[in-house]
């Protein structure tokens, strides 16, 4: 019988095509199972608190992370500082008063879009030629934090545009059935609703920021010592990274620790985004009342 | 606009009112509180250029500002071309620069605080004494495969190289001006002290690691012979007065005349006080 040959045929295609799923997820739970297997192989053995606490000698073979951690987390600080306002600012425009596909906002997504695709290494050396040369800046985590918000906005309010266009009509409607002026209803209504979104975004520019190497190379620097203010240069947690495993021999061990500091750091400031975000969407419910 | 009965998000528990703003703020000033003990100083150098020497000159930076209260020296990577830039524009007083200055760089002035050398390595069993040059470059291209070709023993070569990314490396292909992609390589290692192990245990290996690394572990009796180059002994002697080819200065570089507190930090860095911190980045220091 025909037919049932042909079912025949097109089940045990689908069984196929649903093993080769189940195949492609395995591969990629196994590739990061292994990166993870790998720095915890190399790196445990190293992790303590001393090593967080320490200032590093030899070159980074051993004592700890201190100077880098503390310097890692002002630029990340500058950075959202900076980016987070003009962010969700900008993210605001484009979803509440730029909805159509004409006028000014599809000029300003695909200029974003554009930028988004630039290599971070291009944003280096816009970085060190802008903030640290022509605003006389130097080599300090103040250079880094800003040359990271410009890398991490396209990314940031794209992302932001999104969970806020996810947010129902309704609920400005209703907001302005009820005689609400627009500033409320977003302030209390919109944003907080778009805050689980809003937060996969800020988790996002937090993921390229705290990865970034080659743009802090040549604008926070490399200067490994607890920096005094923020006009200092402080080495990012990536850039020590990558100077352990490339140009101090016998570095790999501490560049593994140090990474599993850096795979930590980012899924702590990921639990608490989430978290904040959680709470901001909890507000809803009695800033309603 | 369709109006599609969409569930409202979830409420959490009832609680007050409060922003994340606040904690955010507060957090922010935590971090700041911790970083800024505020220093004061006198005098700041800047370093730029090698990623090399950025280690080792950043090290030296260290020992310098511990000794010299009141001084900061701040080290930034970049490339040797960098560091003979910024030396020449003065964005950095001190260049970093991991070659000797060329014919056209003549009106800078180096000071060399280290020397990075390499010894081509074989077990000490094997009776192979020297090597040319030509021999080196086929046995890695893998032209030559067996020591009976080169007057040693009938046996595989086992060639060793470096990973990606060495220093060491670097110097080796560009002095037998080889292509990386051309290697054929049985081991590949990450650092000197893998290599030696190595061509310790393997009677038929062929390898090559930093020089001061190689000869303080044959003095020490492991199992390694250091080949000459081009009939010159790989000794200390002859990395410093530079005689042995296969090696390379590491310098510091400023552009005369020298800013002030330089000079002082120039003859710290290239005197026997720093020996230590040159031989623990596997360099030679320079004769003094």
């Amino acid at each position: 019988m025909a037919s049932s040959g042909a079912a025949c045929f097109d089940r045990a295609i689908d069984t196929a095509l649903a093993l080769l799923a189940w195949l492609v997820a395995l591969l990629v739970v196994g590739t990061i199972g292994w990166i993870v297997a790998d720095l915890l192989r190399q790196g445990l053995p190293r992790l303590s608190w001393a090593f967080l606490v320490e200032l590093p000698i030899d070159a980074g073979r051993s004592g700890g992370i201190r100077p880098i951690l503390i310097s890692t987390l002002l630029i990340l600080g500058v950075c959202l500082a900076v980016s987070v306002p003009i962010g969700l600012a900008t993210a605001l425009f484009l979803a509440e008063f730029q909805r159509g596909h004409r006028g000014f906002g599809p000029l300003v997504r695909y200029s974003l879009d554009t930028l988004a695709g630039v290599p971070s290494i291009v944003f280096g050396l816009f970085g060190n030629a802008f903030f640290s040369i022509t605003l006389g800046l130097g080599f300090s985590i103040l250079s880094g934090g800003l040359t990271l918000a410009c890398m991490v906005l396209p990314l940031l309010i794209r992302s932001m545009e999104t969970a806020l266009r996810a947010v129902p009509a309704e609920h400005r409607l209703a907001a302005a059935a009820l005689g609400l002026p627009q500033r409320v209803s977003l302030l209390h209504i919109v944003l907080p609703a778009a805050a689980p979104g809003l937060a996969v975004g800020l988790i996002l520019g937090i993921g390229r920021a705290l990865a970034e190497t080659a743009a802090l190379l040549f604008t926070s620097g490399y200067v490994d010592r607890l920096p005094g203010s923020l006009l200092d240069s402080g080495r990012a947690l990536s850039v020590h990274i990558f100077d352990l495993a490339m140009n101090v021999p016998g570095g790999a061990s501490q560049a593994a620790a140090t990474a599993l500091v850096l795979v930590a750091l980012v899924l702590l400031i990921n639990g608490f985004t989430g978290w904040a975000a959680q709470r901001w969407l909890g507000s809803l419910s009695s800033a309603a009342l | 606009m369709a109006l599609h009965p969409k569930p409202v998000p979830a409420h959490g528990a009832r609680r007050r009112r409060r922003s994340v703003i606040p904690w955010t703020v507060a957090g922010l000033a935590v971090m700041s509180a911790l970083g800024g003990c505020g220093r004061t100083s006198d005098l700041k150098l800047s370093l730029s250029g090698s990623s090399t020497v950025a280690p080792l000159a950043a090290e030296i930076a260290k020992r310098y500002e511990a000794s010299h209260p009141g001084t900061r020296v701040d080290v930034q990577t970049g490339g040797s071309s960098r560091g003979i830039a910024d030396a020449r524009t003065g964005t950095a007083q001190i260049g970093l620069v991991s070659r000797a200055l060329k014919p056209e760089e003549a009106n800078l002035q180096a000071t060399t605080i280290a020397i990075d050398g390499i010894a081509l390595i074989v077990n000490a069993a094997n009776p192979v004494r020297s090597l040319s040059d030509g021999q080196i470059r086929s046995i890695y291209t893998g032209s030559l495969t067996n020591w009976r070709q080169v007057g040693g023993a009938d046996a595989a070569i086992t060639v060793v190289t470096k990973a990606e990314g060495r220093s060491t490396l670097e110097l080796f292909l560009e002095h037998f001006r080889l292509d990386n992609r051309r290697i054929r390589a049985s081991v590949v290692i990450g650092d000197n002290q893998q290599g030696i192990l190595t061509v310790a245990a393997d009677p038929h290996a062929l390898g090559y690691v930093s020089i001061g690394t190689a000869s303080q572990e044959a003095d020490a009796g492991t199992a390694i012979r250091l080949l000459p180059l081009a009939g010159i002994a790989p000794s200390l002697e002859n990395v410093r007065s530079g005689r042995y080819p296969l090696s390379r200065p590491l310098n510091l570089v400023i552009q005369p005349p020298a800013a002030a507190g330089v000079p002082p930090f120039l003859a710290y860095a290239s005197s026997s006080e720093v020996n230590d911190l040159v031989e623990a980045q596997f360099f030679v220091p320079p004769a003094p």
